[in-house]
C-alpha cells in the first residue's frame, strides 16, 4: 500500500501557540480519511500544511515519499475544496474550473472543453457561462469540488466541504462525494468537527484535539472503542463513566466508556444501577434519557415505542458487561 | 388586563413623532437627504449649469462684452494652437501624474494591505494621512525649495559629483529646463507628491477586501505568485485603481496652483480657466476650458465602464 501523506513529527506554531503538536501520520493512497476535532483543535491547519499554503514549523510532510518542505503548492500533486469555495468573483463558472489549465498554458478551447466535462461530472452542466454570485450555496460547492478535480490531483483536501450547506443538501453531497472519490480513486482528506459526517463517510477517521492526534482508527473502531474521555464524548456522546460509578454498578475501578443505545431501563431494583431520571428527549426514532446516578448522570437511548419512566421517578440502568469500554486514561 | 407602562397616558411629541417614522420609512429618508439635496441641487448643479450656459455665449472683441446668444463660436476657440495645446499638456500631464502614481502606489497599498502589522498600519496611515492635514500651499512652496538650483537636490549633486546626471536630465527637450524647479519634471514631481494619497488609498481598500483564500486556492490550483498578481489580484484591485485615478486625472487637471509656482511658465488648464475669467475677463472662454475636464473624466469612466473596471465592485 503506497503512502499519500505521511507527517513526521509536524509542529506549527502561531506565536506561542501551537495548532500542530508533533503530529505523526500516514494517510493511504485511495484513501477517504477524516481528520475529526473541535474547532480550533489545528485540523485546517494540518489541511494547510499538506497543501503547502502554511509550512510546518518543526518535522516535515512527506507526499507519495517525497520530503515536500520546499516545494511551493503550485507544485504540489494536491488540490483543495476551500471551505468558503473561494471562487473567483471576477470570473465565469467555467473560468473558474479552468483556472488551474489556464495558469499552465492549455489552449483555451480544450480548457472550456475539460471544464464543461468536470461541471457535468459535478451534475452542473450547462452551468458555465453563470458568474458565481448567480449560483446557490450547494452549486458553489460543486463548481469549487469541479475546479479542484480539474488538475487530476492524486490528494483531493477537503476543507468542511458541507458545512455551510442545509441537513437534506448535506446528506445528498456526502454520499456523492464517497461515490465520486470512489470512481476516482484518489486519495481525500477532509476536514470536519461533525462527528456523524466522518463516522458515514470515511475509510479512517483521525481525532484531532489541541493540536495532536487523539486516535486514528475506522469509524468502527473510533466508535466502539474510544481511547480517551475525549474521543468518547466527542464522538457519539457517549457516557463517560467514572470508576466510583463502575464499581457501585458491579463493574471494574476504571473510568470506562458506555453507548447510550447499550443502556436499558427498567423498574428499580431490576438492573445494575438505580437512579432519578432528570430528563427525556425526544428525537423522533428514539428518546434519550438521561438519569441521575450516585456520582454522575447517565443517558439511555431507548426506542420510541419503549415505555418512558416519568420524570424524577426512581428507575434502574441496565447494560451488558460487553458494551463497557475502558478508556486509557481520564 | 394590565397596561404596558408605554402605553398609558397621552403620548408624548416625541412619541408620535417616531411612530409616524416608523411607519412611514420613507419619511426618515427624505428628511435626512432634504438639505444636501437642495445644497446639491441649486449650489453645485445650478452652478454648473451656468458654467455650461456661458462656455456657448461669446465675447464681442471690440467691446469686450459678454453677447448673450448661443453659438459653438468659443468651443472652436479652444481648438485655436496656442489653447489645444494647454489641453493637451494638461492631459499629458494628468496621464503621467495618474500612471506613476498608481505604480508608485501599488506596492505600497498592498505591503499595507496584505503583510503589515496592525501597528504598523496605523503608522501607514498616518504616513499617507499626515502630508493631507499640512497646507498645500506650504508644501509646495517647500517643494519648490527643494527643487530650486540653491535646493537640496542640487547641492546632494554637486556634493557628489553628479552634475553631469541632473544635466542630462535637465537636457532633456521640452520637460527639461534651467532647474527643477522651473521645468516640467519639477511640476510633474509635485503633482505627483501632493496626489499620491489619493491613489494609496483606494487601491489599499481593494486589496483589503480580497480575502486571501482567493490568493491561495490560485496557489493551491498550480498558479506562479506572477500569475496569481495578474489574473486574481489585479482584477479584483482595479475598482480601487480607478477610483485612486479619478482622484489624481480629476485632480490633476483642475489644478492652478502647483504649475503657477513650480514649472515653465506655458499654462495648464486650471491657468487658463484662472487667467480667463480674472484679468481678462473672457467668462465664457474660461466656462469652455472649466468643460474640457468634465468632458475628459466622462471619457475616462466611460471607456473604464466597457472594460469591465467596475465588474468586480
Amino acid at each position: 500500500m503506497n503512502i499519500a501523506v505521511r507527517f513526521d513529527n509536524v509542529i506549527r506554531k502561531f506565536g506561542s501557540v501551537h495548532a500542530v503538536d508533533g503530529i505523526n501520520l500516514e494517510i493511504a493512497e485511495g484513501e477517504f480519511f477524516a481528520l475529526l476535532g473541535p474547532s480550533g483543535s489545528g485540523k485546517t491547519t494540518c489541511l494547510r500544511l499538506i497543501s503547502g499554503i502554511d509550512r510546518p514549523t518543526e518535522g516535515h510532510i512527506e507526499i507519495f515519499g517525497v520530503r515536500s518542505d520546499n516545494i511551493p503548492p503550485n507544485r504540489r500533486p494536491v488540490n483543495t475544496v476551500f471551505q468558503d469555495y473561494a471562487l473567483f468573483p471576477h470570473l465565469r463558472v467555467k473560468e473558474n474550473v479552468s483556472y488551474g489549465l489556464l495558469v499552465r498554458g492549455v489552449p483555451k478551447e480544450q480548457r472550456f472543453r475539460e471544464a464543461e466535462s468536470m461541471l457535468e461530472l459535478v451534475k452542473l452542466g450547462g452551468f458555465g457561462e453563470r458568474s458565481p454570485s448567480q449560483l446557490s450555496g450547494g452549486q458553489r460547492q460543486r463548481v469549487a469540488l469541479a475546479r479542484a478535480l480539474i488538475n487530476k490531483p492524486r490528494v483531493l483536501l477537503l476543507d468542511e466541504p458541507l458545512g455551510a450547506l442545509d441537513l437534506k443538501l448535506r446528506e445528498q453531497m456526502q454520499e456523492e462525494l464517497k461515490a465520486l472519490q470512489q470512481s476516482l480513486g484518489i486519495t481525500f482528506i477532509f476536514v470536519t468537527h461533525d462527528q456523524n459526517e466522518a463516522l458515514s463517510m470515511s475509510d479512517r477517521i483521525a481525532i484531532v484535539n489541541d493540536g495532536k492526534l487523539v486516535q486514528v482508527g475506522t469509524p468502527q473502531e473510533i466508535y466502539r472503542r474510544p481511547r480517551t474521555k475525549f474521543v468518547a464524548t466527542f464522538v457519539g456522546s457517549s457516557n463517560v463513566l467514572s470508576p466510583e460509578i463502575n464499581v457501585a454498578a458491579g463493574g471494574d475501578a476504571n473510568w470506562s466508556s458506555l453507548r447510550p443505545e447499550a443502556v436499558c431501563i427498567g423498574a428499580a431494583g431490576e438492573g445494575r444501577i438505580d437512579g432519578t431520571v432528570k430528563t427525556v428527549r425526544y428525537l423522533g426514532a428514539t428518546n434519550v434519557v438521561t438519569v441521575i446516578v450516585p456520582g454522575g448522570q447517565i443517558s439511555a437511548q431507548v426506542n420510541a415505542n419503549h415505555a418512558l419512566p416519568a420524570l424524577h421517578t426512581t428507575c434502574s440502568l441496565d447494560w451488558s458487561k460487553r458494551s463497557v469500554h475502558n478508556l486509557d486514561s481520564e | 388586563m394590565m397596561q404596558s407602562p408605554a402605553m398609558t397616558g397621552a403620548p408624548s411629541i416625541w412619541t408620535s413623532m417616531s411612530d409616524v417614522f416608523w411607519k412611514k420609512p420613507g419619511l426618515v429618508i427624505f428628511l435626512l437627504l432634504l438639505p444636501p439635496l437642495l445644497w446639491l441641487g441649486i449650489v453645485y448643479l445650478g452652478s454648473l449649469f451656468t458654467l455650461l450656459l456661458h462656455s456657448f455665449f461669446s465675447i464681442d472683441e471690440f467691446s469686450g462684452l459678454i453677447r448673450y446668444e448661443l453659438t459653438f463660436k468659443t468651443y472652436l476657440e479652444l481648438f485655436s494652437p496656442a489653447n489645444f495645446d494647454i489641453i493637451l499638456r494638461t492631459i499629458l500631464m494628468a496621464c503621467a501624474v495618474t500612471i506613476c502614481a498608481a505604480v508608485i502606489a501599488f506596492p505600497i497599498a498592498y505591503y499595507a494591505a496584505r503583510y503589515a502589522p496592525p501597528k504598523m498600519k496605523a503608522l501607514f496611515y498616518l504616513g499617507v494621512m499626515l502630508p493631507l492635514w499640512s497646507s498645500y500651499l506650504v508644501k509646495i512652496y517647500a517643494w519648490k525649495l527643494i527643487l530650486a538650483k540653491e535646493g537640496i537636490i542640487n547641492w546632494i549633486v554637486q556634493g557628489t559629483n553628479t552634475s553631469f546626471l541632473m544635466d542630462a536630465i535637465l537636457g532633456i527637450p521640452i520637460i527639461g529646463g534651467n532647474s527643477l524647479s522651473i521645468s516640467y519634471i519639477g511640476t510633474f514631481l509635485v503633482l505627483l507628491y501632493v496626489w499620491l494619497p489619493f491613489m494609496i488609498l483606494p487601491i489599499q481598500a481593494a486589496l483589503e477586501r480580497i480575502p486571501n483564500s482567493l490568493l491561495e486556492a490560485s496557489d493551491d490550483l498550480g498558479a506562479q505568485p506572477a500569475q496569481t498578481f495578474r489574473l486574481v489580484t489585479i482584477p479584483l484591485a482595479l475598482p480601487g485603481i480607478v477610483a485612486g485615478s479619478i482622484f489624481t486625472f480629476s485632480l490633476t487637471l483642475g489644478d492652478f496652483i502647483v504649475p503657477q509656482i513650480i514649472g515653465s511658465s506655458r499654462r495648464f488648464i486650471g491657468q487658463a480657466v484662472y487667467a480667463h475669467q480674472g484679468t481678462a475677463g473672457n467668462i465664457p472662454l474660461a466656462a469652455a476650458f472649466a468643460v474640457v475636464p468634465i468632458l475628459v473624466m466622462a471619457c475616462y469612466l466611460w471607456m473604464a465602464k466597457k472594460r469591465g473596471a467596475f465588474d468586480a465592485l
